[in-house]
């Protein structure tokens, strides 16, 4: 089994959950974790999860801040697209061209938007106890690390399921290359969706897992097997 | 916050509130958001499209997406089904009680819709037969929508011929080219246009010099004579050219004694085409105009009303009239089907356009045979000239070919007559393939000794049919049942008729022989993407509307009339007819008349086409050239002759084998 050449996914992840549990500051991301821990033995069809997908400024949690969160809940196996969430948060600093170019995201949509420690607030519950699902999974983690240490002086421990990595884990291709949501959903036959546009993204990120999922041979996986490494 | 399982999607739903809805009720900063992609689908699919805004965004509030790998079931038949399911890509089979082939279903196509509106479980088992991305509404939404909205509703009503009749409703409604004007003309009442000057009447007492002097004082080329403002008769120019110059008729002779009396006459209700049609039909120029009390008050002249139409290439039947030669004739017929497109882009509903095109036909077949006789002498015997097949029912479109036969008189001796009318014959065929109406390939035309018969060779060859019936000969025979004479002794057909439809109404073998050649046409099922789709799953590329959709309507009206002695040729009025007897529901005889009616408007717009880009004209339609409107009352009518041809099977050949 995969399983133990890797250590217990499970057991590994519970550990550092309670640990950043244990260390979160009162508020929304200490409720966060006080809502639990998620599943990881079901499948995802038996599981809820939500699929993710963050615009930033830039590729550098360090320094760049996030736009844009969009959210779509997956939950029974299907995607609950009517439920998709979009929260806007307000960049300390006016957003450079480039990136205003790539998400649309002007200075006045960004003055609309929430400070960060709002917009968190209003993202967290919207996470807790699901697995999240995102495409290139690394950005998403680290940004909202990045995000949680900054506003609330905690790490954001969550159960990530990477669809770039589980296509090179199961369908094969090079560690570590990075291929595309849109190349990707195309050699599935999915449709064509609009790129950069966070809701949009992270439901296109979860037709991307459902149709992999579909693909894969024998049986059907459970979260923790498909948890990002 | 626990809002987004199950229970709550269904909570939301209870709680409609379109403003709390489409607005932000989370807050500044956070939006529940439709997905930009989904609503952009959905605004661009029907019946979502035709949604306002608000509802759109119920309903893509709604959606969930599922991923079907090829080969899953997607739904079982006999399981409960709680969506409706929209194809995002893909496709998917539809399978009725899970074994016989239904339907297949692209992007865009939605199913699952039956069992949510008769709250019951699924008849079709749905299969994914390519990977399918499904957007799906819930059932609870699906019947918001429903409820609240007409155009959703009617979209996906289940009884595919109140679909069909509201198709129908529309054509004629906005015609097929929207803003085109011209369409109302058509329709247009007499009253609405009839020439400002005062009619001109006299006396059916003054003399015919008196008549003549007062034509020539109003300049008018006929002269309607009444009593107490009442329609006695008419006299035209032609008549006294004929009926008094050439005979030298004494001046003083009342005109009384060369009117023709009881003229054809139209009402001020009448449309413009109906009085077009009528002159068509008799070949005369002018139509005296009565009000409801049935006195007179103008005299319309076929200008009159093609000025009003604005379609001078309407004018054919006057030109045929005119035509010396076969040549003459060929330039008139040749510009038929402008005149069929100007008409059917007009929104001239198509028993309109059969009724006007196969007068056109009806007023060739004449003239050539007058061209002949002109040429050949008068006919030694009297004779008919019978026409068979759709130019009976006065259901011809483009494109057709001939089928007629001479019904020869008393006297007839073949040793005799026989070359006279075979010279005939053979100069009538050859007009009529130099005019544009090709020969017939089944050789039923008057050239053929077997179409040329007295009354009792007749008589014997249906006879023959009738009575000792089998598979093939049925299917030939079936057009000679629809029969109409176009020239010559009309009652030598009339009898004819009479003595064979008597034959057949007694003879339930015959019919069933009729009924059981009918129901072995292969009606399609539908379409799939740009394929035909057969029951035995197939996928054909091309759709002959004729042989696979209008024939088998033809058939069924004409199987009633066969059983039930009805006159009528026209398949509408036997369908009319067949309720009226009690011999077909009076619902299907609606239901197969507005699929007939929508059959052949298919066939003219797409007729029109072929003819814009300068293709030869057939009935054979590639699907990818339908519009979704199209395809799918096409499929909604497909269905419907299947079920009706099962049911004339049933009526007729039941018991029987």
């Amino acid at each position: 089994m995969a399983a133990l050449w890797f250590g217990d996914p499970r057991r590994k992840f519970a550990r550092a959950f309670a640990k950043a549990a244990a260390q979160a500051p009162a508020g929304p991301l200490a409720d966060f974790y006080a809502a639990g821990m998620p599943t990881l033995d079901a499948a995802v069809g038996d599981a809820e999860l939500a699929c993710i997908d963050l615009e930033t400024d830039g590729l550098t949690p360090r320094r760049d801040a996030i736009l844009e969160a969009g959210i779509v809940p997956l939950a029974q196996g299907r995607l609950q697209a009517g439920q998709a969430r979009r929260i806007r948060f307000r960049p300390a600093q006016a957003l450079s061209s480039a990136s205003v170019a790539i998400h649309g995201i002007t200075d006045d949509a960004a003055a609309r938007a929430l400070n960060a420690d709002e917009a968190l607030a209003q993202l967290l519950p919207l996470l807790a106890r699901r697995v999240l699902v995102a495409h290139f999974a690394q950005i998403e983690a680290e940004f909202l690390d990045r995000a949680c240490r900054r506003v609330f002086g905690g790490p954001f421990v969550a159960p990530f399921v990477c669809t770039m990595q589980l296509q090179q884990r199961w369908f094969g291709g090079k560690p570590g290359e990075i291929v595309r949501l849109g190349a990707l959903r195309v050699r599935y036959g999915l449709p064509h969706y609009a790129a950069h546009d966070g809701v949009s993204d992270a439901l296109a990120c979860g037709e991307l897992l459902l149709a992999q999922i579909a693909h894969k041979s024998g049986r059907e996986p459970t979260l923790a097997e498909m948890l990002r490494r | 916050m626990r809002a987004i399982g199950a229970d709550g999607r269904y909570q939301t739903i209870r709680q409609l509130d379109l403003s709390a809805l489409s607005g932000n009720h989370a807050g500044m900063g956070d939006e529940s958001a439709e997905v930009r992609d989904v609503l952009a689908f959905l605004q661009s699919t029907e019946p979502f499209a035709s949604l306002d805004d608000d509802h759109r965004r119920v309903a893509a509030k709604g959606i969930e997406v599922a991923y079907f790998r090829r080969g899953t079931v997607i739904t079982e038949a006999g399981d409960a089904n709680d969506w409706l399911s929209l194809i995002r890509s893909g496709a998917v089979e539809l399978m009725l009680g899970g074994t016989q082939l239904s339907a297949r279903l692209g992007e865009r196509d939605c199913f699952g819709y039956p069992s949510l509106i008769r709250r019951g479980p699924a008849q079709n088992t749905a299969t994914a037969i390519e990977d399918c991305l499904l957007y799906r509404l819930p059932g609870e939404t699906f019947h918001v929508l429903r409820d609240r909205c007409a155009g959703f509703r009617k979209f996906f009503d289940i009884d595919e011929s109140a679909r069909l009749r509201r198709a129908v409703a529309r054509m004629e409604g906005d015609g097929p080219v929207a803003g085109d004007e011209s369409g109302l003309a058509i329709y247009a009442t007499i009253g609405s246009f009839l020439p400002g000057r005062a009619v001109v009447s006299g006396d059916p007492a003054l003399s015919v010099g008196e008549a003549a002097a007062l034509m020539a004082r109003e300049d008018v080329s006929t002269l309607p004579l009444c009593e107490d403002g009442h329609l006695l008769g008419i006299v035209t120019d032609k008549d006294l050219r004929r009926r008094v110059l050439a005979v030298q008729l004494d001046l003083a002779t009342p005109v009384r004694a060369i009117m023709t009396p009881d003229p054809v006459t139209i009402g001020l209700q009448d449309s413009a085409m109906a009085a077009l049609l009528e002159m068509t039909r008799r070949h005369i120029h002018h139509l005296p105009v009565i009000d409801a009390s049935g006195a007179l008050v103008a005299v319309i002249s076929a200008s009159d009303v093609l000025g009003q139409l604005g379609a001078h290439s309407l004018r054919i039947p006057a030109e045929i009239g005119r035509s010396a030669s076969a040549q003459e004739l060929a330039t008139a017929t040749a510009r038929l089907p402008d005149a069929v497109s100007a008409l059917v882009s007009a929104g001239v509903d198509a028993s309109h356009v059969t009724h006007y095109a196969s007068a056109i036909g009806g007023a060739a077949h004449c003239r050539l045979l007058e061209l002949a006789q002109a040429e050949l002498g008068p006919p030694p015997v009297p004779f008919a000239l019978v026409c068979f097949g759709s130019l009976a029912r006065y259901e011809q479109g483009l494109g057709s070919d001939q089928d007629n036969g001479f019904v020869l008189g008393d006297g007839y001796d073949e040793g005799l007559h026989n070359s006279y009318f075979a010279a005939l014959a053979k100069r009538l065929s050859d007009g009529l393939a130099a005019v544009g109406y090709a020969y017939c390939k089944g050789d039923i035309m008057a050239t053929n000794p077997d179409c040329r018969h007295d009354l009792a060779g007749w008589q014997s060859r249906f006879g023959h049919w009738i009575a000792t019936p089998d598979p093939q000969a049925v299917l030939d025979s079936a057009i000679f049942f629809d029969m109409r004479p176009l020239a010559g002794e009309e009652v030598l057909v009339k009898r004819l008729r009479e003595g064979v439809f008597a034959q057949a109404r007694d003879n339930r073998i015959f019919l069933s022989f009729m009924a059981r050649a009918a129901a072995s046409t292969a009606v399609p099922l539908g379409f799939f993407r740009n394929f035909l789709l057969h029951h035995d799953a197939d996928e054909g590329d091309v759709l002959d509307l004729k042989r696979q959709a209008i024939a088998p309507i033809v058939d069924i009206a004409r199987c009633h009339a066969l059983a039930r002695g009805i006159s009528a040729t026209g398949t509408l009025e036997r369908l009319d007819a067949a309720a009226a007897e009690g011999s077909l529901h009076p619902e299907a005889a609606r239901d197969l008349a507005a699929g007939f009616e929508f059959l052949c408007d298919v066939r003219f717009r797409h007729q029109a086409g072929q003819r814009a880009r300068g293709e030869p004209i057939s009935n054979l339609l590639p699907p990818r050239e339908l519009s979704r409107f199209d395809r799918e009352h096409l499929r909604d009518a497909f269905r419907l002759i299947r079920t009706q041809l099962d049911k004339l099977r049933s009526d007729f050949a039941g018991g029987l084998t």
